[in-house]
C-alpha cells in the first residue's frame, strides 16, 4: 500500500516536473534570421490582406521590406490581428514576432507589464478619432452620451483619447455603458443600431456616406491629448541578435514615410491605401487639410516623447495599469537618425516641441 | 434501471399497424407491397408539415417585402450564396480547416481521456489523488480557459488544438472512469470465482461493461469538440474555418452568408452525429442483453 | 529448578504480552497515520502544482505575463471583492443564468413532456426540433448578434435555448421510457389519462430530467461565458475580456477562479439534487 503510494507519487512529481521545465526551452537565435515576422495592430483586409492609413502601411504595400531582404533570401511576413494592439501584445509576450506596428496605449500596456521591447520610430501621427451615432439618433453631442451603450475598442491607443474626450466633457467611463467590441463588429453594430454610438476612426466615413452614421465628434483638433500615434517597435531580443537587420528595416520604414510626406504623391498615397477596402474619399477626409509630412513623420521629437509621458500617466491614473511606467530609455533613435543621415532626410521633417508647436 | 416497454397508446389511440397479438382470431393475409411502396408508408411525412409550412412563410415574407429590414434575405440569396461559396471553394477551405482542427483535437484529447479515465477507474490511489482535483477542473466553464490558452499558446492552431483537446479529453475521461466505477461487482465476482488474473479481468470483464459509458463519453466528447471549434473561432481568431464565415457573416451584416454558414453547421453536426452512432452501434452489436443509457445529447 | 522455568516462563509471558501490546499500539498508529494520508491525499496534487506555480513564478522560470504569481492573483481577487466589481459582474452573470436557464428549462420541460406523451405531437415537430438541434448553441450566435443586436436578449436567448435542448430530449426520453410494470399498476389502479400521467409518468421521468437538468446547467454556464466574452458590458466573461484587452493577466485568471468556483457550486449542489433523485446502484471499483 505504501509502496503503490510512494510510486504514485514519484510518478506524479516528474510528470509535473517534466511538464514546467518544458516552459523554459530558451529560444535560439540564428546567425542571419530566416523570416523577418512585423506584427500590424489591424485586422487586415482582402485576400491577402493589407491596411492603409500609415507609412507602415505604404511600406507594405509596396513591398519595401520583401524588396530590400530578396537578395538575403530573408522572407518578410506581415501577421495581422483583428484583436489589434492587445493581441499583438500576446503575440510579443509569446515570442511569435520581431518587429510590432503598434498604438501608444498598446505597448505601454505592454511595457508596464514587463516585455522587452524598444521604440524605433514612429509611424502615424497626431492622429484622432471619431465618434458616431445611429443617423437618426437625438445624440448631438458627446454630453448626451450619459448612459448610453458606447463601443469602445478596450486597449487600444482610441481608448485614452476617448478616455480623455470624456474627462473633458465631466463624464466617465463609468457614466456610459462600454461594451467592447473591435473595429469590424463595432461598425456592424452601429449600422443595425445595436449601440448608441461607436469611437473609431477612418472606417466611420464609408457608413457615413452611405447614410448609416452620422458623425458628431472628431477630436483631432482639439489640442494634443486628443491625438494618438503609432509607432514601430523591435523585440528586444531580435534587436540584440541581428541590429544590422533592423538598421535595413528602419531605412526601408524612413523610405516609405519619406514617400508617405511628399505633397505630390497625394493622389498615388491615397490610391494606394484605397486597396485595403477604405475608399479614396474616406482617406481624403480622414486627411482633410492636415498636410502629409506633419502626419507621416517618423519622427521622434519632443512632441512625441511628451505625448508618451503623457499617455503613460493617464494609464496609470484610469488604473489602466497598476504601476508607472518609464518612457525615458524605451525609444532607441539611433537607427533612425542613421537613416536620416545616409538618406540626407535630417530637415525633411519638421521636429515638435512638448506643446505641438514646431521648434526652431 | 428495469427493462422497458414501448408505450402503449392510451394518449392517440391509432390503429394497430402490426399484426394483432393473437394470431389464430383470424388469419392475416400477408401482403406484398413493393419494398419501395413499404419504405414510403413507414417514412413519417407529417415531420415534413412543419418545415415546408416555415420555409413557404419566409419565401412570402421576402417576396412580398412585408418586413423592411436589410436582414431580410429570400431563400434564393442564401441559395446564390450557397452557389458562390462552393464554387470559389471558400466552403471547402473552411470547412476542411474546421475539421482538420477538431479531428486532431478530438484525436488528442480521447486518447489522453481514455489513459486518464481508465487510470482513475483502476487505481483507487490514482483517484483518490486526482480526482477530486480532476473534478473541481472539470466543472470550470471550457471557454473561460481560452485569453489564459491563448496567451500561453498564441492564437494560431496550436492554441486551437490544445483548446479542442481539452474540451474532448474532460468528457472522455469522466465517463471512462464513471463506466468503470459502474461495473455491477457481480461480474467481478463472478471473474474472481474463475480467477481470472487482473488484466483477464481488464479485458473480458471490466471494458466490455464499461463500453456503453465510454462510448457515451466519446459521443460527448464529439459534440463538445465541434461545440469548442465554432467557439475558439469565435474568440481566437486567426486562419480561416466555417466558424470565421459565420462571424464574418454577423459582422459584415450579410444574413444570408450567416443563415449558409448555420446550414452547413448542422449539417456538418448531424454528419458527425451519425458517424458516432454508426461506430458505436457496429461496436455494441456485438453485445446482447446489457441496457445501453445514452445521455441526452 | 521448576521455580526457575516457572520464573523464566512468566518471564517470556509477560515480554510476548508486552510485545504484543506494543505491535498492537504500533499497527493502531501506522493504520492511523495511513488514514490520516488517506484523508489528506486530494490534496497533495493541487499542493505540488500551486507550488511549482510559486517557485516557477518567483524564480522567473516562467514569463510574468504568461503566468502571474499567484499572490498577485490573490490581491486582484481581493482588490475586485473590496472595489464591489466582483460583487457586481458576479450578480449580473447570475441573474443572467438564472434567468435563461429557468426559461429554457421550464420550456424544454413543456416541450419535451408533449413530445413524449403524445404520438402525434411528436410525428409532427420531432424531424424539425432534431434538425434544429444539430446547429451547436454557439452556431446560434452570429445569427442572434444580427437578429437581436448586443443588448440582454441576446444573452437571454441563447442561455435559454441552451439550457432548452438537453431538457426537451431527456424529458422525452425520460416520459416515453415509463417502465412497464408501473404501467399496470396504472390499469390495476384504473387511472384516467390525466392521473397517470401526474402520478406515474412524471415521477418515474425524475431521474432522466435530473441528468439532462444537470447537462443543460453545465450548456447554459458554457453558453454564458460564451457570450459575455464576445459582446458584454458587464459580467464576468466581460472582466475576462478586459483583463484580457489590457493585458491584465492576473485579472482574467482572477476571474476564471471566480466563474470556475461558481460553476463548481452550482454543479455540486446538483449532483446532490440528482443524487437524491436517481436510486444508487452498487459497484465493483467505487472508492
Amino acid at each position: 500500500m505504501d509502496n503503490r503510494f510512494r510510486r504514485t507519487f514519484t510518478l506524479v512529481k516528474s510528470v509535473l516536473l517534466a511538464t514546467a521545465l518544458a516552459f523554459t526551452v530558451p529560444q535560439a537565435y540564428a546567425d542571419k534570421p530566416a523570416v523577418i515576422r512585423i506584427g500590424v495592430a489591424q485586422q487586415g483586409a482582402g485576400d491577402p490582406p493589407t491596411f492603409g492609413g500609415s507609412p507602415a502601411a505604404t511600406v507594405q504595400q509596396l513591398q519595401l521590406l520583401e524588396k530590400e531582404f530578396a537578395a538575403d533570401g530573408i522572407k518578410v511576413e506581415w501577421l495581422f490581428f483583428k484583436g489589434a494592439g492587445p493581441a499583438v501584445n500576446e503575440a510579443i509576450a509569446d515570442k511569435s514576432l520581431d518587429f510590432a506596428f503598434q498604438g501608444d496605449l498598446p505597448s505601454v500596456l505592454g511595457r508596464a507589464n514587463g516585455l522587452k521591447t524598444h521604440i524605433l520610430l514612429e509611424s502615424g501621427v497626431r492622429v484622432g478619432v471619431k465618434i458616431a451615432v445611429p443617423p437618426d439618433s437625438n445624440v448631438q453631442s458627446v454630453k448626451d452620451l450619459k448612459g448610453r451603450r458606447v463601443s469602445i475598442f478596450r486597449g487600444t491607443n482610441l481608448q485614452l483619447v476617448a478616455d480623455n474626450v470624456l474627462a473633458a466633457n465631466q463624464l466617465d467611463e463609468r457614466d456610459l455603458r462600454v461594451i467592447n467590441l473591435d473595429s469590424a463588429s463595432s461598425l456592424a453594430a452601429l449600422s443595425s443600431k445595436g449601440i448608441d454610438a461607436s469611437v473609431n476612426d477612418y472606417h466611420l466615413y464609408k457608413l457615413r456616406d452611405q447614410g448609416l452614421a452620422k458623425i458628431i465628434y472628431e477630436s483631432q483638433t482639439d489640442g494634443p491629448q486628443f491625438t494618438r500615434q503609432s509607432h514601430l517597435l523591435v523585440l528586444d531580443d531580435f534587436d540584440k541578435a541581428h541590429p544590422d537587420v533592423v538598421q535595413r528595416v528602419v531605412n526601408a520604414f524612413v523610405k516609405g514615410a519619406q514617400w508617405s510626406s511628399d505633397e505630390a504623391n497625394r493622389d498615388a498615397l491615397f490610391k494606394l491605401w484605397a486597396k485595403s477596402g477604405v475608399s479614396y474619399a474616406s482617406w481624403q477626409a480622414e486627411f482633410g487639410k492636415d498636410s502629409l509630412k506633419s502626419r507621416n513623420s517618423p519622427l521622434i521629437d519632443p512632441f512625441i516623447v511628451a505625448r508618451y509621458k503623457a499617455v503613460a500617466s493617464d494609464a496609470l491614473k484610469l488604473k489602466l495599469i497598476r504601476q508607472p511606467v518609464e518612457v525615458d530609455g524605451w525609444f532607441e533613435t539611433r537607427y533612425l537618425d542613421n537613416a536620416l543621415r545616409t538618406q540626407s532626410l535630417e530637415h525633411y521633417w519638421t521636429r515638435y516641441d512638448a506643446q505641438g508647436k514646431p521648434l526652431g | 434501471m428495469p427493462s422497458t416497454r414501448p408505450l402503449p397508446r392510451l394518449f392517440s389511440p391509432r390503429k394497430a399497424s402490426g399484426p394483432p397479438p393473437c394470431s389464430c382470431d383470424a388469419p392475416v393475409k400477408p401482403e406484398r407491397q413493393s419494398a419501395l411502396k413499404q419504405r414510403l408508408s413507414a417514412f413519417n411525412w407529417r415531420g415534413l408539415v412543419l418545415p415546408l409550412a416555415a420555409f413557404a412563410l419566409w419565401w412570402l415574407v421576402s417576396a412580398l417585402h412585408l418586413v423592411k429590414s436589410g436582414l431580410l434575405v429570400s431563400p434564393a440569396d442564401v441559395a446564390r450564396t450557397a452557389w458562390q461559396q462552393i464554387q470559389s471553394g471558400a466552403l471547402l477551405r473552411a470547412l476542411s480547416a474546421s475539421l482538420a482542427r477538431e479531428a486532431s483535437g478530438f484525436v488528442i484529447g480521447t486518447a489522453g481521456g481514455l489513459l486518464l479515465g481508465a487510470a482513475l477507474g483502476f487505481s483507487r490511489v490514482a483517484t483518490r489523488l486526482i480526482g477530486p482535483t480532476f473534478d473541481t477542473f472539470k466543472q470550470i466553464s471550457l471557454f473561460a480557459w481560452i485569453p489564459l490558452i491563448s496567451v500561453w499558446f498564441g492564437l494560431g492552431d496550436m492554441a486551437k488544438v490544445v483548446f479542442l483537446s481539452l474540451a474532448a479529453l474532460l468528457p472522455v475521461a469522466a465517463h471512462t472512469c464513471d463506466g468503470i466505477h459502474a461495473v455491477s461487482p457481480r461480474y467481478v465476482e463472478v471473474a474472481r470465482a474463475f480467477r481470472y488474473s487482473r488484466l483477464q479481468m481488464a479485458r473480458f470483464v471490466i471494458l466490455p461493461a464499461a463500453l456503453p459509458s465510454i462510448f457515451t463519453g466519446i459521443y460527448l466528447a464529439l459534440i463538445y469538440s465541434w461545440l469548442a471549434t465554432l467557439g475558439a473561432e469565435y474568440l481566437l481568431v486567426a486562419g480561416s474555418g466555417i466558424g470565421n464565415t459565420l462571424i464574418d457573416g454577423s459582422e459584415q451584416f450579410r444574413m444570408d452568408l450567416v443563415l449558409f454558414g448555420i446550414i452547413v453547421v448542422g449539417a456538418t453536426g448531424w454528419a458527425l452525429n451519425a458517424l458516432a452512432r454508426g461506430v458505436e452501434r457496429r461496436v455494441l452489436a456485438r453485445r446482447t442483453g446489457v441496457s445501453r443509457e445514452r445521455a441526452a445529447a | 529448578m521448576s521455580k526457575a522455568i516457572d520464573q523464566w516462563a512468566a518471564i517470556t509471558e509477560r515480554a510476548a504480552s508486552v510485545q504484543e501490546r506494543a505491535s498492537a499500539a504500533s499497527e493502531r498508529a501506522q493504520r492511523r497515520v495511513r488514514a490520516v494520508v488517506w484523508h489528506l491525499a486530494p490534496w497533495l496534487l493541487p499542493a505540488v502544482l500551486f507550488t511549482l506555480w510559486s517557485i516557477g513564478c518567483a524564480r522567473g522560470w516562467i514569463a510574468p505575463q504568461i503566468l502571474p504569481p499567484p499572490q498577485q492573483v490573490f490581491d486582484t481577487l481581493y482588490d475586485l471583492a473590496i472595489s464591489g466589481d466582483l460583487a457586481r459582474n458576479t450578480l449580473v452573470s447570475l441573474q443572467r443564468v438564472l434567468v435563461g436557464f429557468g426559461v429554457g428549462a421550464l420550456a424544454g420541460f413543456l416541450i419535451g413532456a408533449a413530445l413524449g406523451l403524445s404520438r402525434t405531437v411528436e410525428a409532427y415537430l420531432l424531424p424539425a426540433f432534431n434538425a434544429l438541434v444539430q446547429i451547436p448553441v454557439l452556431g446560434w450566435l452570429p445569427f442572434l448578434l444580427l437578429l437581436v443586436g448586443v443588448g440582454e436578449p441576446l444573452k437571454y436567448i441563447l442561455i435559454a435555448h441552451a439550457a432548452l435542448v438537453p431538457v426537451t430530449l431527456s424529458t422525452m426520453q425520460g416520459v416515453r421510457n415509463t417502465p412497464a410494470t408501473l404501467d399496470e399498476v396504472a390499469r390495476v389502479f384504473g387511472y384516467n389519462r390525466l392521473q397517470r400521467v401526474v402520478y406515474i409518468v412524471l415521477p418515474a421521468a425524475v431521474p432522466t430530467l435530473a441528468t439532462g437538468v444537470r447537462l443543460a446547467f453545465t450548456k447554459a454556464w458554457l453558453a454564458l461565458v460564451v457570450v459575455e466574452l464576445v459582446a458584454s458590458s458587464e459580467g464576468l466573461g466581460y472582466l475576462i475580456v478586459y483583463g484580457r484587452q489590457l493585458f491584465q493577466l492576473d485579472l482574467v485568471m482572477a476571474s476564471v477562479v471566480i466563474v470556475g468556483a461558481i460553476g463548481f457550486a452550482i454543479n455540486r449542489a446538483l449532483d446532490a439534487l440528482e443524487a437524491r433523485l436517481r436510486r444508487g446502484q452498487p459497484s465493483a471499483f467505487r472508492e
